[in-house]
């Protein structure tokens, strides 16, 4: 699981404005790793991940993904074909159908003829437990199933590295089980992940690493364990204290 | 009213498209297309002198009419769209182009404009042949519905770029991001992801668009274009009788603009609620 890092991020620092929300963060994810980055709001997490498949342009420093840097990347669309991604607010495209959500991007980037898009799209949908809604819109399904279906959408392009910036954010309590359910199979599985989450019980159950940020800057990482029983960081041990409430 | 109940109401609900709500096939409203042109079947079989006259002399106006909107209309839906993506370039110079178009063009009565393009352009272009020695700039002679539409399409092409850009930028920026992790270029995710929704958010101001040009076509008949309202004005140079001629006339407008909002209501119900 050494080797070369699937993704490298060195020295990364990003402006909004005035607010310096990214500063110089240095982060290595190993292939088949799963990192959860938690951490206040406002700290740089989900800036750091949108920079990796750069929905966010940093400023200085330097992201190689899969050996590619992201700076002098000819085609952003090559390296972003590589890297799946999933968010808060779900995004699915609200004029087409569940199976047509899936077979879109496949058709148009992937080149898959129409046949091939679909079984790979119901295999999918199958895979997230919701094979019998392909033909409801997005506004007809629960949070929880559409969130679903974003993955599903994700890894229909068979992504080597999955984002998920706080996927279960926007989701009532009971729908929030489903969807960390799916991501712990995709993690068993040994895809690559970074995941920006509120979700301590995953993170605790499905995490290699886990990440603390604060204020544009990495200030602790370490296997989940030792990070929740024994953080080393005074700000680490603030933060936990007022998440991991018993 | 009560065709349309609920999504009037929840305007941002436009972009969830399917609502699922059931609705009437037969627009209520249509009764008053029937209306209009009963009475000018009326008025023609009752009153044959003078309104079956009039009715008769105006009838190629109304063609001419129907042709310099919905030809006019087809480019402003093309121009619309390319002037909306200006708009929202990234590109500075475009952006500029396209703002300075929708500037300048809204600034000017579309009466002016129309009469721009008939009685300048053609001299600008046979200067500028004569000028360079091209002869068949030189010879333009200008046609005047080509320039009539040429005028309609720049002029009503700037509202309709206004359209597309609210229209766009009324999609949540999350459709877009969405489409490009996913590897799509800007234009890929434009063409399949913001414009099939954003062309249902506009089709509502689009079709009023519509009606609005169909109107504005009657200014045509100050450029030397024999559509309805000019084939009106004939017929009362020819019979002075200005009640008949501009009552006919007027009725005949308001059975075009009355089925045309049937059918852009239709439209809209259509792509609202269906597959």
């Amino acid at each position: 699981m050494m080797n070369e890092p699937i993704i490298h991020i060195e020295n990364v620092h990003k402006h909004f404005g005035r607010v310096h929300a990214l500063r110089g963060v240095n982060l290595q994810v190993q292939k088949g790793e799963v990192v959860v980055i938690v951490g206040p709001s406002g700290s740089g997490k989900s800036t750091l991940l949108r920079c990796i498949n750069r929905l966010e342009e940093y400023d200085s420093g330097k992201i190689i993904v899969d050996g590619i840097p992201l700076d002098s990347a000819q085609n952003i669309n090559l390296v972003r074909q590589e890297i799946g991604m999933v968010f808060q607010s779900f995004n699915l495209f609200s004029h087409l159908t569940v199976m047509d959500n899936l077979v879109l991007a496949q058709k148009i980037i992937r080149k898959r003829s129409k046949v091939e898009a679909h079984r790979i799209a119901l295999d999918l949908l199958k895979k997230v437990g919701i094979p019998e809604k392909i033909s409801a819109y997005p506004s007809q399904i629960s949070g929880g199933q559409q969130q679903r279906v974003a993955i599903a959408r994700a890894l229909a392009m068979n992504p080597r590295i999955m984002l998920f910036d706080e996927p279960t954010s926007a989701l009532d309590p009971e729908m929030i089980k489903e969807v960390l359910d799916v991501m712990m199979a995709l993690a068993k599985e040994g895809m690559t992940m970074v995941v920006v989450s509120h979700e301590m019980g995953f993170a605790r159950a499905a995490a290699h690493r886990i990440i603390f940020m604060d204020e544009g800057q990495i200030i602790e990482e370490a296997p989940p364990d030792q990070l929740f029983s024994n953080p080393k960081q005074e700000r680490t041990k603030r933060f936990l204290s007022k998440v991991l409430d018993h | 009213m009560f065709t349309r109940r609920k999504t009037e109401t929840i305007g941002p609900a436009l972009r969830n498209v399917p609502g699922a709500e059931p609705h009437y096939n037969m627009d209520p409203w249509w009764w008053l297309v029937a209306g209009a042109a009963g009475i000018i079947a009326i008025l023609c079989i009752f009153q044959p002198d003078p309104f079956r006259n009039i009715f008769l002399f105006v009838r190629n106006g109304i063609g001419v009419t129907v042709i310099v909107t919905v030809v006019s209309f087809i480019f402003v839906l093309g121009v619309g769209m390319l002037g909306g993506l200006g708009r929202l370039s990234k590109n500075r110079v475009i952006k500029f182009i396209a703002t300075l178009y929708v500037e300048l063009v809204r600034g000017i009565p579309l009466l002016v404009q129309l009469i721009w393009w008939y009685f300048a352009f053609p001299v600008v272009i046979q200067g500028i042949g004569d000028w360079t020695n091209i002869g068949f700039l030189s010879d333009y002679r200008p046609n005047a519905i080509v320039l009539a539409i040429v005028g309609f399409v720049f002029c009503y092409g700037a509202y309709m770029t206004e359209i597309y850009r609210a229209g766009i930028q009324s999609i949540p920026k999350g459709q877009m991001e969405a489409a490009r992790s996913l590897g799509m270029s800007y234009f890929q995710a434009m063409r399949h992801v913001i414009l099939p929704q954003a062309i249902r958010v506009i089709l509502p101001p689009v079709g009023n668009e519509f009606i609005a040009l169909l109107k504005d076509s009657s200014l045509v008949s100050a450029v030397a274009v024999a559509d309805l309202t000019r084939r009106g004005r004939e017929y009362m140079a020819a019979h002075f009788n200005p009640i008949e001629t501009w009552t006919m006339v007027a009725l005949v407008y308001l059975v075009m603009t009355l089925f045309s909002a049937r059918i852009v209501n239709y439209i809209e119900h259509r792509s609202r609620f269906d597959r």
